[in-house]
Order: structure tokens, then C-alpha cells, then sequence
């Protein structure tokens, strides 16, 4: 590797490295503030949706409007969108592996005690809440 | 490696008032010290995302399994405060994005205004997050150190007091407050070291370490920052507005 290839490296990764040290993407000041006054409206939306009621869907609406909040934040405020392709990698594949935690426990949790009757599977527990003795009051 | 040991690059100041900066000697280029630093800081990004997912995904799975918990838990919240807290994070999470930017166009004075205005943020977060804090607090919802009660629906000890038992007639009610005071704690913890990290920037920007030719931590910092703000991005819905 040469020692004064650095000016070389940064303009072919990113095509507007002006001075050499260090591969640079200035974003404008405008968009930015864009950014800004999105997250700020999506915000407003995300209570006027709570105050709604949607029922199941509720909690489906605010997590979309957040997911679209967070996109705007990494993609622009954190330059995701330019930068290099094994930093997005990285840092997007932490979602990927997010979402197996969450898709597995959650669809877990949701089909606990729906198995085939004919195998005559059981829970080990009775996961669903039982309403319990009332307890003489003795704090 | 055709550098010799001992011989380190050095990287001029673009202007005055601004100083050199020395590439560690382990690296040949500055691009090279850039690239590897913050590929670095991703890869503690991507595992703070695990972090805060592991506690989400227990947040999903008992809401899915005590709703009615949730629903009464949030509503003990003071959501007004919540938004003014998101409104707060989202305004110094562009500061510190157009602080980095001055950075980046080595414009030192606004650097260090634009990061002042990220720690004012900080500090009115944590103030509004404490005032909530003692609120919960004084309601007995704080679990283990607000004492032991027994949770009115299960008849069973729970390691938080109910004082005027507002979670009366739901299971479980201590779940919603353990979940909301780790999630929102660890996320407070968060907030203070970023700030911290944000005072340290503008040490060194004072003595004008950072310019266009050398802006790597000011970079780092407010990645580490935008993380914060994303966190709450999720919080404030699922714990203030739960539906």
C-alpha cells in the first residue's frame, strides 16, 4: 500500500474529497433544517394518532410513523446514505439481526398453545393470567 | 507499509487559529484512519442497537401478553412532558448534525455554538426526565427501592407500592414501571455520557483541533448522539402513548 495514495482512496470512494484528508460528504445546511421540520411534523402526527382509537392497530401506526422518523435520522443526521457500503452494512445489519430476536419470540408468544391436538401437545405452563384467590389484606 | 516506523503524517491546519493534526503512526493515511475508526464505531453502534432491542423485545412480548397493563401503566405517564422531551432530543440531534457540519467547513465559532446548544438539550432532557422521575417516585412506582407491596389484582408481593392504587384491577402492574425505569435509565445514562463526550468536543474545538482536514471525533460524538435521539424515537410512543 502506498503511503501517499490517500488523496486517491478518498476521490474514488466518494468523488468530491477536495483536500485530501479524509473522505467528506457537507451536507447543506437546508436540508438538514428539511429533515428537522419532518421529524418535528411526524411527531405531531404520531400523538394525533394515539389520541385515535385503532384498536390493534395502534401500536402498528406509531411504530411505522417511528420507523420513518428513524430513517430520515440515519440516513441524513447520521450521513448513512453516504457512506461506504461496509459501514451500511454493518450498521443496518444490526437491525436484520433485531429483527429475528423479535420476529421469533413474538410469533412464539402468539401461537403458544395453537399446536396439532393430534400430538397432544401442552405448554409445561399455563401462560394465560389466572385470576387468583383473593389475598386477606395483611400489609 | 512503506512508512517508516517513527514517521507519523501529519495533516495541515486549513487555516488559522486551527492546529495540525498527526495521523497515528499506525495508520498510512488519514483516510485510512478514518475509515478504520469508524467502521469501528459502527460495529459499538450496531451493538448498542442490540442492546436497547434485547429490552424492546421484552417490552413487545409483555405487552402482548398483559395489554391492559400497558395501556393503564402509560396512561400514569405524562405525555406533554414526552413530547417536549422528543421535541428537545429532535432539536439537539440537528444541532449536533450542523455541528459536525461546521466542523466539516472548519468553521471552529459555530462548532462550539452548535454543540453548546446540543448539551443546553441535554440538560433540559434530563431536567424534564428527573421532574418525571420524582413523580413516579412518589406515586410508589419505583421497583425495589420504592418498597414492597402486594399488587392488588394478583394478591402476590410485588417489588413496588401502589400508593393510590391506580393499577388496582390489572395484573402486574410493577412489569410496565420496571420495563419503563430500565428502558428510560439506561436511555438517561445515554444522554449523560453523550453530553459529557459533547463538553470534551468542545474542549478540543476551542483550541482548534478540529477543521475540515481532521473532524473524525466530532463525527464519532454525534453518531453516538443520533443513537440517543433514535432510541427515544421508539420509547416515546410505546411508553407515553401506548395505546
Amino acid at each position: 500500500m502506498s503511503a501517499h495514495n490517500h488523496a486517491h482512496d478518498a476521490s474514488s470512494a466518494h468523488g468530491h474529497d477536495a483536500h485530501g484528508y479524509g473522505p467528506h460528504h457537507v451536507t447543506s445546511s437546508k436540508v438538514f433544517f428539511n429533515v428537522l421540520v419532518t421529524l418535528l411534523f411526524l411527531t405531531i402526527i404520531t400523538v394525533a394518532a394515539s389520541r385515535v382509537d385503532f384498536g390493534a392497530a395502534n401500536l402498528l401506526i406509531a411504530m411505522l410513523i417511528a420507523s420513518v422518523k428513524a430513517s430520515l435520522v440515519i440516513a441524513i443526521f447520521m450521513h448513512v446514505k453516504w457512506d461506504t457500503a461496509i459501514n451500511k452494512i454493518v450498521f443496518l445489519s444490526s437491525f436484520l439481526f433485531l429483527s429475528l430476536l423479535m420476529i421469533f419470540t413474538l410469533s412464539d408468544q402468539a401461537t403458544r398453545g395453537r399446536s396439532n391436538p393430534i400430538h397432544k401437545m401442552k405448554a409445561p405452563v399455563d401462560w394465560q393470567f389466572v385470576q387468583p384467590k383473593p389475598q386477606p389484606a395483611n400489609h | 507499509m512503506s512508512h517508516d516506523h517513527g514517521h507519523s503524517v501529519v495533516v495541515p491546519a486549513p487555516g488559522p487559529g486551527l492546529l495540525p493534526h498527526t495521523v497515528a503512526h499506525h495508520f498510512d493515511t488519514p483516510t485510512q484512519e478514518f475509515q478504520a475508526a469508524k467502521l469501528g464505531f459502527w460495529l459499538f453502534l450496531a451493538t448498542e442497537i442490540l442492546l436497547f432491542g434485547g429490552m424492546f423485545a421484552a417490552y413487545f412480548y409483555y405487552h402482548q401478553a398483559y395489554p391492559e397493563t400497558f395501556h393503564l401503566g402509560g396512561k400514569q405517564l405524562n405525555w406533554q412532558l414526552g413530547a417536549v422531551n422528543t421535541t428537545v432530543l429532535l432539536l439537539s440531534s440537528w444541532t449536533m448534525a450542523m455541528g459536525v457540519r461546521s466542523a466539516q467547513v472548519s468553521d471552529k465559532r459555530k462548532l462550539l455554538i452548535y454543540c453548546g446548544l446540543t448539551v443546553i438539550g441535554a440538560v433540559i432532557f434530563m431536567v424534564i426526565k428527573i421532574i418525571e422521575y420524582k413523580a413516579k417516585y412518589e406515586h410508589g412506582f419505583l421497583p425495589v427501592f420504592g418498597g414492597m407491596g402486594y399488587d392488588e389484582a394478583t394478591g402476590q408481593l410485588a417489588w413496588y407500592k401502589d400508593y393510590h392504587g391506580v393499577m388496582a384491577g390489572v395484573p402486574f402492574g410493577n412489569l410496565f414501571f420496571s420495563i419503563y425505569f430500565t428502558m428510560t435509565a439506561i436511555h438517561g445514562l445515554h444522554v449523560i455520557i453523550g453530553a459529557g463526550l459533547i463538553l470534551w468536543i468542545m474542549k478540543g474545538a476551542a483550541k482548534g483541533r478540529f477543521h475540515a482536514h481532521y473532524y473524525l471525533p466530532v463525527d464519532l460524538v454525534g453518531l453516538y448522539w443520533h443513537l440517543v435521539d433514535l432510541i427515544w424515537i421508539f420509547l416515546f410512543p410505546l411508553l407515553y402513548l401506548v395505546p
